[in-house]
């Protein structure tokens, strides 16, 4: 059986800041207002990137539907409640309370409207930004309507906050998306997440995979082929240098934030 | 050219929100930066004084004396608006009292704006006390405002009824209050300071007060709504001499537009 360690020199290091400045801490809300489209997985690729990197993350599961990400990384997250004031008060304190730690919320398709509804009244973003956390929307794109009309939506509602269309191809393959899903950020990455065959497919929706696992020889998948692993380590690989270009984008983007400051200070 | 301003703030039913509305007058104006001072007829202990101490005296409304330390320092106090927050049951005695000292005759002149916020109950009761009220009105503002802040339902209210009471008084404005969130609505109390204090995070010595920022949020939300209704009647617009109110442009600065310091105070 070959071993499949995910290798430092496959994936670029974690992004160090310039010295002396912070790194802003990304919040990513991974949404659409379909379900079935990607959003639990692109979380779990997120959550275990940054795992795999031993960085710490805080992951939260709106997905109100099993499996979500709660069952399949049960270490990393927290399952908050926003549907009373109560819930709302602990979960969107606690997001902007811890600024150093990158954050990750999967949001149901049924919570869609609400989250953003919440967010806008409380303004989470700009008091996000005030605190150097980058509120950034990673909605996963589908052929339907609704998507279209949502991702616009929030495109005029949060002006100025990163809004990015991610291509699962899964089901998204081929869909234009510059008209219906214009790239509405500075940060200048596209996303997409490479689709698997049946049988890769197959254990990545088992419950309690991890992909880290997987890749530290740890997993108890015996039943794996060697060509299955093979597939499934090259597309977290894969993933995770979208990630990273990610990170190095916000980086680059504060560092051009910065000396505009200072050119104009 | 400005004139002094008499807010009368009042209904003969208890607990539809007096107070409540008193406080978001007092934040609006102190928003546009117009001068107030107010009155607690909440004799002896005061309710609109523990909000707003600094500008609140508690009076016995009945009594001459204070009467007289109310309505002698009108046009001398230096304040634009001299608001009163009437407790239930002594609306109509102090318009009855207003009119025998000759106030609403000197208010028929112009030299003083006089205006009413008489808030609506939820039962058909608070409809005839319009009737009641308003034949004191003939030449004041007269709002009258469906407070919904604590979610009320104006249940037994026939749209019909109301609009037959409505009519029978044209110079009737309708202000809407919307709801706040119950637990925002706690805190505000709990803590004893102005809305826009709670904004600001600061206790009433100005100290950074670590309130909840959700909360925080829907309270900022909340009272932006309840502005945006002040504005579109106009309500600054009461403190203009007749001849120049259709001149002046119109302010529209939100809470969270205030400066810190403006907003804390």
């Amino acid at each position: 059986m070959t071993a499949f360690a995910i290798d430092r020199r496959d994936v670029p290091a974690a992004p160090s800041p310039e010295p002396g400045r912070s790194v802003p801490a990304p919040l990513y809300i991974v949404c659409s207002p379909n379900r079935q489209v990607g959003k639990t997985m692109l979380a779990r690729l997120l959550a275990e990137h940054y795992v795999a990197d031993g960085r710490p993350v805080a992951a939260f599961d709106l997905s109100d539907e099993t499996p979500g990400l709660a069952d399949f990384l049960t270490r990393h997250v927290t399952i908050p409640g926003i549907q009373d004031t109560r819930g709302q008060v602990r979960f969107f304190d606690g997001l902007i309370e811890t600024a150093n730690i990158p954050k990750i919320i999967d949001l149901s398709h049924r919570e869609f409207a609400n989250f953003f509804t919440i967010v806008d009244k409380i303004g989470l973003f700009e008091e996000a930004q005030r605190r150097a956390i980058e509120p950034l929307i990673l909605f996963l794109i589908d052929p339907s309507p609704v998507a279209a009309k949502a991702y616009g939506l929030l495109r005029r509602r949060f002006a100025g906050i990163s809004l990015l269309p991610v291509r699962n191809l899964t089901v998204a393959k081929g869909l234009p998306y510059c008209a219906s899903f214009p790239h509405a950020s500075r940060l200048v990455v596209s996303l997409e997440i490479a689709m698997l065959g049946p049988a890769a497919r197959a254990f990545v929706e088992r419950e309690k995979f991890s992909l880290l696992n997987l890749a530290k020889q740890a997993s108890p998948y015996s039943d794996m082929s060697a060509r299955t692993r093979a597939e499934l380590d090259a597309w977290f690989r894969r993933a995770r240098f979208q990630f990273r270009e990610l990170e190095l984008s916000l980086i680059r983007e504060q560092i051009l934030t910065a000396l505009h400051s200072d050119l104009c200070a | 050219m400005a004139r002094p301003a008499v807010i009368l703030v009042g209904a003969d039913k208890g607990g539809v929100g007096k107070t409540t509305v008193s406080r978001t007058l007092l934040d609006y104006f102190a928003s546009r930066k117009i001068t107030a001072r107010a009155f607690d007829t909440e004799c002896p202990k005061g309710t609109l004084k523990r909000f707003h101490p600094g500008i609140t005296d508690v009076v016995d409304v009945t009594s001459v004396s204070d009467q007289m330390k109310i309505f002698d320092t009108v046009e001398t106090s230096g304040a634009q608006v001299t608001l009163i927050d009437i407790r239930a049951g002594l609306m109509t005695p102090t318009l009855e009292a207003l009119r025998n000292i000759g106030f609403i005759d000197m208010t028929k002149r112009g030299d003083l704006a006089f205006a009413v916020f008489h808030i609506l109950g939820p039962s058909i009761a608070s409809l005839d006390e319009i009737a009641e009220t308003s034949k004191f009105l003939l030449d004041a503002r007269y709002f009258l405002v469906k407070n919904f802040i604590n979610n009320t339902t104006f249940f037994d209210w026939d749209e019909g009824t109301y609009n037959s009471y409505f009519n029978k008084i044209p110079h009737a404005v309708e202000v809407v209050v919307p709801k706040l969130s119950e637990m925002a609505c706690e805190k505000v109390e709990l803590s004893a300071v102005p809305f826009a204090t709670f904004i600001a995070d600061k206790t009433a010595s100005g100290q950074p007060a670590g309130y909840s920022f959700t909360l925080r949020g829907y309270v900022r939300h909340w009272l932006n709504g309840v502005f945006a209704d002040y504005d579109r009647v106009r309500l600054t617009d009461i403190l203009e001499s007749p001849d120049s109110a259709a001149k002046s442009p119109r302010s529209n600065a939100k809470v969270a537009e205030l400066s810190p310091q403006r907003a804390s105070s």
